[in-house]
């Protein structure tokens, strides 16, 4: 099977100013997606996931490395690539408000050169799909910012296109319309051949659900890649284990003991809930024991069944968001 | 190789959302072509109280009639790109597979479009109300000079539109700086020429000085004496700096791109 | 308690104002941004009254009479655009508009703060335009004859009057499309048209006139001129009215034109809410 991109040692960095260091958004990144693919990037904000789209969608170049989508390089081919890919962001606001849902899509459509009995045929079957169809003929001003969402997706697909980039798709949206995306880029991919999409989120649930690959990035590194269930295997010879403790002094203190991987604290009123990845159960009484000493007290523990989140934390050391 | 037939659908998408735009918001009837009349008829007043000959004024309101122009190529090409980048259209623009020139060309042609009613309808209003007579010497040569006029322009918006991006934040009062100096170097009020040889060269780098000058020979009748150069050589020069922007439209435009590129800027708000 | 929040809130409107029109160059740009501009729109009216009458001493009464109208109308054009501009810049670039509204703070009082920056800077490209008059041209003003209390009393009176009419426009702002600089550029044609800013008001048609008279800039204006060269007096139509008298006109029409802004302004955000405009984007 070929790989729809590749990347090899890419690296990218911005330039600093006066007060600020040059920032490294990639460092040295090997990566392969393969076509027919749906693969996911999963990582904090700030994590290098918007640069990377970026770079596969010839919006920027890289520092230095070698990067190619659909075989061709991303620096000197870009106008090979560029009909055959498409991008969609979440919470961005493209279009012209004066235009109605239908023109704005066809608008787009023109741009990739396709015949407008072809483009208004695709535009109203994916209008349907999207739950879109009675807003067709609105003006893009006047639908709500998850209708404008769903139309920017309709957007991405209606080129046709045989590799779409997906930044975070379902940012603030509800749950309706997230599973609406989330179920029409399954069946895109899974029902056509070829086809291949590259989504970026920081929904654990969501990159869980989705992709057949998932790539954990954090701080401009590829930390792995690899299936979600091989993922979880990592973490299945860990102990993941959720606590919840009355408020005490220093959670920081947790992540010192010596055995502890990863974890996350996340208050609820008097309540705090803590989940922790550890090599081995023998760590919890040492955990228990400062919990004590900072003048906490656990109301009750329970042992888990590991997520991407724990792979996260097993990795990074700290929690997503 | 070019590809025409998605450049021609990318030219008329852009140029779509600025014909259907402007006919959908209604109030630009009343901001766009009764308002500018009111300035057009302060100075023909103006030239009235200071004695001049009916002609001046006839000159005032050719010369308002195209201000029109002038301005949009300056807040709605010149600027464009940065409004585009703001909302975030313009990573669109640029990772589709058309060619960028398409979608400039788009733009300029819907706002050809909708500018040519404005500054018509300036125009005939403006000759009614103040009882101006217009004798055309050619007609071909005003069609002519008229069009190259506005080639030439807006091939210069084209080519600004890339190198304001440069300027991020100051774009807007980049078009502020320059929206009197032309109005008074390019003698949109008055014959360029009484700004003296030098100033008048210097002013023709702007495409509407010469193409005022040429049009104002060839619509009123015998003032010709007032005119820069004669309109034969107008329309030459014209030709040039039709050719000149628009290339130089497709070298700022990489330039552009390649410079976003690298560094980042192309696709970040508030830049 | 009230005034003090007004205050504050002008404060920060006006540096919020100063931040977006000077700090996108260095200093010195925006100077010489500041200077070019002015002058290179009087030259233009200049200009016209050389190409006819050759020579500045040919009307000097004429000559005072537009570039004094001409100059301080900057404040017209300046401040108006400043303030009602407001609303398609924080509505449609900024994107800060609804933000502006839900906060605690008075809507015309955070106009008029963001129109002090130009105010400031009108005021130093006036200087410089007048400067320029009298010393590049031989503007015949002489200033140890100009009467200051007056020329004092009647800028204040007119920017407040300047920015009473600036917050209707920003009221109309709220429903209307951003369709380039239309209707700044428009309504300060109105202004430049009709209250003898470079011709004397009794060159207008008779209807003309009466519009003119229901204007409070004419008034202003000529009270401005009254005190750096009275001799305008004899051509500008308003020698039978006395300062004092403009004076009071002023200060009615002003009252009566904030009255009208303020419910122009309320009227248009009645609207604007529920047509749902306060957050509609509509460049194209």
């Amino acid at each position: 099977m070929n790989n729809a991109v590749e990347c090899r040692s890419l690296t990218r960095s911005f330039k600093g100013n006066a007060k600020q260091q040059a920032i490294i958004a990639l460092d040295n990144i090997d990566l392969d997606v393969r076509e027919g693919e749906l693969f996911g990037l999963l990582g904090p904000n700030g994590a290098g996931k918007t640069t990377l789209i970026k770079i596969l969608a010839t919006l920027l170049l890289p520092s230095s490395g070698k990067v190619t989508v659909l075989g061709y390089d991303v620096e000197r081919e870009a106008h090979k690539i560029r009909p055959r890919i498409n991008m969609v962001s979440g919470g961005e606001f493209s279009g012209y408000g004066l235009l109605t849902v239908r023109e704005n899509l066809w608008m787009f459509s023109q741009f990739y050169g396709i015949p407008t009995r072809i483009a208004k045929q695709r535009i109203d079957e994916l209008l349907h799909d999207f739950e879109l169809a009675d807003k067709a003929d609105a003006k893009v001003r006047t639908i709500s910012t998850g209708q404008r969402q769903r139309m920017n997706v309709v957007r991405g697909f209606v080129t046709d296109p045989d590799l779409i980039f997906l930044d975070e798709p379902t940012l603030g949206l509800d749950v309706n319309s997230s599973r609406t995306i989330r179920d029409y880029i399954r069946r895109w991919v899974r029902e056509q051949n070829g086809k291949t999409a590259l989504i970026t989120t920081h929904y654990m649930m969501e990159a869980e659900e989705l992709c057949d690959r998932v790539a954990i990035i954090d701080r401009g590194r590829i930390l792995a890649c690899d299936s979600p269930c091989n993922l979880k295997k990592q973490v299945q010879r860990d102990a993941v284990f959720t606590l919840e403790t009355t408020q005490f002094a220093d959670l920081d203190s947790i992540g010192h003991i010596s055995g502890v991987k990863g974890y996350t604290g996340e208050t609820n009123g008097e309540r705090q809930k803590i989940r922790i990845v550890a090599e081995e159960e023998s760590v919890l009484a040492e955990v228990i024991q400062v919990i004590a000493g900072k003048g906490g007290k656990v109301i009750s523990l329970t042992k888990v069944e590991s997520t991407l989140e724990d792979v996260f934390l097993q990795l990074v050391g700290r929690g997503l968001i | 190789m070019i590809d025409w037939r998605l450049n021609l659908r990318a030219v008329i998408g852009r140029a779509y959302p600025r014909v259907i735009g402007s006919f959908r918001e209604p109030s630009w009837l009343f901001f766009d072509i009764f308002l500018p009349l009111l300035g057009i008829a302060a100075f023909a007043f103006y030239y009235q109280a200071l004695g001049a000959p009916s002609v001046f004024i006839g000159f005032v309101i050719l010369g308002g009639a195209m201000t029109a122009y002038w301005l949009n190529v300056l807040w709605s090409m010149a600027a464009q790109f940065y409004w585009e980048k703001e909302v975030g259209n313009l990573q669109l623009y640029l990772m589709a597979p058309m060619s960028r020139m398409s979608v400039l060309a788009g733009m300029a042609l819907g706002g050809i479009f909708f500018t040519s009613v404005r500054a018509l309808s300036t125009l005939a209003l403006g000759l009614l109300i103040f009882g101006i007579e217009i004798e055309i010497t050619s007609p071909i040569s005003l069609l002519v000079v008229f069009f190259l006029t506005l080639f030439a322009l807006y091939g210069m918006g084209m080519m600004f539109s890339s190198l304001y991006l440069l300027y991020g934040r100051g774009v807007w009062h980049l078009s502020s700086v320059f929206q009197e100096p032309i109005y008074f170097v390019s003698g949109f009020y008055f014959p360029v020429k009484a700004l003296g040889f030098w100033v008048s060269l210097l002013a023709s780098i702007v495409p509407i000085t010469l193409g005022l000058d040429a049009m104002r020979q060839l619509i009123f009748a015998g003032q010709e004496t007032m005119g820069f150069l004669p309109v034969s050589v107008e329309i030459v020069v014209l030709i040039l700096l039709a050719v000149v922007f628009i290339y130089g439209a497709r070298v700022a435009l990489n330039f552009m791109e390649n410079l976003g590129k690298r560094e980042g800027r192309l696709t970040l708000r508030w830049q | 308690m009230a005034v003090n929040e007004h205050l504050r809130t002008i404060r920060w409107a006006a540096w919020l104002g100063w931040q977006m029109e000077s700090n996108w160059t260095s200093p010195f740009l925006f100077i010489i941004y500041s200077i070019i501009k002015p002058i290179m729109a009087t030259l233009i009216v200049v200009f016209m009254y050389l190409i006819i009458l050759k020579s500045v001493n040919a009307d000097p009464v004429l000559f005072s009479y537009m570039f004094i109208g001409n100059a301080f109308y900057m404040y017209v054009a300046q401040v108006l655009f400043g303030i009602s501009w407001v609303v398609h810049e924080d509505r449609e670039h900024y994107q800060t508009l609804k933000q502006i509204y839900i906060a605690p703070i008075n809507f015309p009082v955070y106009l008029v703060g963001r129109g002090i920056s130009k105010i400031i800077i009108t005021t130093a490209s006036v200087i410089v335009t007048l400067a320029f008059g009298i010393l590049v041209l031989g503007l015949p003003v002489n200033i140890w004859k100009i009467d200051w209390p007056l020329l004092i009393v009647a800028m204040v009176l007119g920017l407040f009057c300047i920015c009473t009419i600036g917050i209707a426009l920003a009221g109309i702002s709220l429903l209307t499309a951003r369709h380039g600089t239309g209707i700044n550029e428009g309504v300060a044609g109105v202004f430049y048209l009709f209250c003898g800013v470079i011709f004397p008001i009794t060159f207008l048609p008779s209807w003309g006139q009466s519009i003119a008279f229901f204007i409070p800039i004419t008034y202003w204006l000529e009270l401005l001129r009254r005190s750096m060269m009275p001799e305008t007096i004899s051509i500008s139509g308003l020698a039978n009215y006395s300062a004092q008298e403009m004076m009071v006109l002023l200060l009615v029409s002003i009252l009566l034109f904030l009255f009208f802004s303020l419910i122009i302004l309320k009227y248009a955000d009645f609207l604007a809410r529920k047509k749902g405009k306060l957050d509609m984007t509509t460049a194209y």
